[in-house]
């Protein structure tokens, strides 16, 4: 994977009125990343990336794609983009295949109707092309929305929410089809979302912002393996367990659940060391679960973030 | 780029139910009138000449296509702008409200065209009405009542012309119907560039005319200075190829007034739209 | 009025004691006139009235006694209300006093004015002035007064068919001061209020050319269906 930058972002902000709805919005996409766009409702996420595609003027920082700005290249730029904003809205008194004519013969590049029907093909609805879209299920209409991002063969597909409002079905239907993007057409996604599962089962890279700022940015693997795990111990006595964990361990804040069991942050490497100083204490462990999901990270930064 | 997403925009006021709305309610409109003036035109005419009669007799098929043809679009142009607004101020708004401007405003096609190509199609929609209109009044009219002279009643009396010298008027006279409709079309557009449904700028354009229209005819000496610059004062100006002579300076004067309409409502609507965050 | 007349009419007699009498001179004009079974005639019609434009038309003018009457034109034509038969018919009916008022040139030629009268009141005419060619036995000119459509003055000019009565030129002067315009009609935005003040005239005229005269040709009854 190379490192080439596709999307640069630079102390983005915007306000409507007085509200600041981005106050500074900064990182990179590279080449080929699946890159997550985190945030809880409200963080700026829509508004950063409908800067991302023109739609709203920032009032200051720098959006540049593929090096280039919208200032003098906006055409250019939207040629190599494929977006789905929140949810895909399609003209409903019109056919599937004739919404796609539509927005193929403005996306710069030659698209014909054996191609609309091989894009129809991928995204699963081959035989509800003559089908208007108003007697289509939200589901459907995400998989047209992805097939109009690609109709023009994009370098850059950015997704907002794709899976906000499908069901459990749907959701895995839209994973895949974002996963086959990356292996199958090597496109740069960019995917915004609030739901960091969604993520750490997709991107490669990510941003959390929240409030309008950058909260944090880098390869996702790297930022689980950056921090202490969330560990949940159930034993006979909770508090006796409790007490020696924080008699060798004074600094770490442990939580008494109930009274067998116990959650407190931890390094990975120390999990075994714990459960050897509980044994040695005459404590028996019954259960060790290590949360290393994303989803705690994520709910840490906001939290923290809400404190500060 | 721009006759691509004119041509997308043809296709789209094509497939709309709301489209036809105004081509069915013209055409119903008009069937009535015919009615109205087969089953009881005569008397109709005699509400025009009835003072005349008392001096003078009238001879000749003065109930004739043509000038059921004239009474049609007197009475109907007034009726005109809400088809064409209804059709025009849905073409940004609709969109807005549709969420489909998202998709659009993406697509490597600047906005200046957008609104253009919005512009170009609300346009052919608004001449194919007036067409549709005229073939109705004139066609239909003339096949059912046959040809002859044209009496107008205008301000200063009756002006009887000449059935040689009919056609060119109403040439003439649906090409200025057509631009003073292509106004409200602009004014639709401009109105939807700054809504996120379309109920408002219909709505909106209504009202304006409404209020124009009002301000036009109140004989107030303060209104006077505005009149000649309201584009509801130059509507009914396709009246004036029916006088005699044909006041071509008061005609002149109103395409102007039509036309620096039309640019300055374009214009504002490029601006507008241009400028918007698209947040819809 | 009815009861001045005969006071007049015996001032008048004294002038033309040795003339014929305003009966005798119109029995001859009826009688010329009533010579006319029928005509067709082609007529270029001219109209210069306030209010109204239009241009000269042609058409076709079929008369037929008593008092059948047709314009069969193209285009649409404006005629007076008054003016072709209607002398004819209340001549005809001998029902009116008639007066000498004066001897009168005009166009050239030596009339009789006189005043007609109707004897009843039930009738639409209220007052005829008619300046008659003894010489020819024609009316030059007449100015008749309706009750509801005012006074309408025609003047007559004859050509090859003086020997019938029948003119080669008529020109009507109509009163048009009850000419209004329906307002709701009238609607006409770019003309201001000031032009639309403008003062017009309160007389017009339509003059009617006459030519091709077929008289006497049996013209059947469907021609004035």
């Amino acid at each position: 994977m190379t490192t080439e930058p596709i999307i640069r972002v630079e102390h983005l902000a915007k306000r409507f009125g007085t509200f600041e709805a981005v106050k500074d919005v900064s990182f990179t996409v590279n080449r080929g990343d699946v890159f997550g766009f985190l945030g809880p409702n409200g963080a700026g996420k829509s508004t950063t990336i409908r800067c991302l595609l023109s739609l709203i003027r920032p009032d200051a920082g720098k959006v540049e794609l593929f090096g280039k700005s919208y200032a003098n290249e906006r055409s250019a730029i939207l040629a190599n983009i494929g977006s789905i904003i929140e949810k895909p809205d399609f003209y409903r008194y019109l056919s599937a295949e004739r919404n796609l004519e539509i927005f193929a013969r403005i996306s710069g590049a030659n698209v014909g109707k054996k191609e609309i029907a091989e894009m129809l093909d991928f995204v699963g609805l081959g035989d509800r092309g003559k089908h208007k879209v108003k007697g289509f299920s939200h589901g459907m209409k995400q998989r047209l929305g992805i097939a109009q991002t690609l109709l023009h063969q994009p370098e850059l597909i950015i997704l907002d929410e794709p899976t906000t409002g499908l069901d459990p079905q749907g959701i895995v239907e839209i994973r895949n089809l974002i996963l086959r993007l990356r292996t199958e057409q090597n496109k740069t996604v960019v995917l915004s979302s609030h739901q960091l599962s969604e993520i750490e089962l997709i991107a490669n890279r990510m941003v959390i912002i929240n409030k309008g700022k950058t909260i944090v940015e880098g390869a996702v693997q790297d930022l689980l393996d950056a921090n202490d795990l969330q560990v949940r111990i159930e034993t006979d006595d909770a508090g006796a367990a409790k007490s020696v964990i924080v008699a060798a361990y004074p600094t770490t804040d442990v939580t008494q659940l109930n009274a067998r069991e116990l959650e407190f942050p931890v390094h990975k490497d120390q999990v075994h060391l714990i459960n050897q100083l509980l044994v040695n204490a005459g404590i028996p462990v019954h259960a060790i679960e290590p949360k290393r999901k994303l989803e705690d990270y994520f709910m840490n930064i906001i939290s923290s973030e809400h404190v500060a | 780029m721009l006759l691509k997403n004119t041509w997308n925009e043809f296709i789209k006021i094509l497939s709309k139910p709301r489209s036809y709305l105004g081509v069915g309610a013209l055409t119903l409109l008009i069937g009535i009138i015919i009615f109205a003036m087969k089953a009881d035109g005569k008397s109709i005419i005699s509400f025009v000449t009835a003072s005349f009669e008392q001096t003078l007799t009238f001879n000749g098929h003065i109930l004739n296509g043509y000038l059921i043809a004239f009474i049609i679009l007197q009475m109907l142009i007034v009726h005109v702008p809400l088809l064409v607004a209804l059709v025009t101020g849905d073409l940004i708004a609709g969109e807005a409200a549709m969420g489909t401007i998202r998709m659009l405003a993406t697509k490597p096609i600047s906005r200046t065209n957008i609104v253009l190509s919005k512009f170009i199609a609300g346009a052919a929609y608004t001449l194919f009405i007036i067409i549709w209109m005229g073939f109705l009044a004139l066609f239909v009219s003339t096949a059912l009542f046959g040809t002859g002279d044209v009496i107008v009643l205008n301000s200063d009396g009756l002006v009887i012309l000449p059935e040689a010298d009919v056609l060119w008027r109403f040439g003439a006279g649906f090409c200025v119907a057509f631009l003073s409709l292509l106004t409200v079309s602009s004014l639709s557009i401009c109105l939807s560039a700054f809504a996120e449904n379309s109920i408002g700028p219909i709505v909106a354009t209504m009202s304006v005319i409404i209020l124009f229209t009002i301000i036009g005819s109140l004989d107030v000496t303060v209104f006077d200075s505005i009149k000649p610059y309201l584009f509801t004062t130059h509507m009914v100006s396709w009246r004036s190829f029916f006088e005699d002579p044909v006041p071509w300076s008061t005609i002149r004067q109103s395409v102007i007034i039509l036309v620096a309409h039309n640019v300055v409502l374009v214009a504002i609507a490029i601006v507008r739209f241009n400028k918007k965050d698209i947040t819809s | 009025m009815k009861k001045i007349l005969p006071f007049l009419f015996l001032f008048a007699l004294p002038l033309f004691s040795n003339a014929e009498t305003a009966d005798d001179i119109l029995t001859k004009v009826l009688t010329k006139l009533n010579s006319v079974k029928d005509y067709k005639v082609s007529a270029t019609i001219k109209a210069n009235i306030p209010m109204i434009k239009i241009l000269p038309n042609e058409a076709t003018i079929y008369f037929k006694q008593k008092d059948k009457f047709k314009v069969e034109s193209k285009g649409i034509t404006i005629l007076p209300k008054q003016g072709f038969t209607d002398i004819n018919n209340f001549l005809a009916k001998k029902n009116y006093i008639a007066v000498i008022n004066d001897t009168i040139t005009t166009g050239g030629v030596k009339t009789y004015l006189m005043s007609v009268i109707p004897n009843s009141a039930g009738g639409e005419m209220i007052l005829a002035k008619l300046w008659i060619d003894p010489e020819r036995s024609v009316i030059m000119k007449s100015q008749i007064t309706t009750k509801s459509n005012g006074t309408v003055t025609t003047s007559y000019t004859y050509g090859d068919q003086v020997k019938y009565g029948l003119p080669s030129k008529m020109v009507f002067e109509i009163d048009i001061k009850k000419f209004k315009l329906p307002k709701s009609v009238a609607s006409d935005i770019n003309k201001s209020s000031a032009e639309k003040k403008k003062k017009i005239g309160n007389k017009g005229t339509i003059t009617i050319t006459l030519t091709d005269y077929q008289v006497n040709k049996g013209l059947n009854d469907s021609i004035f269906k």
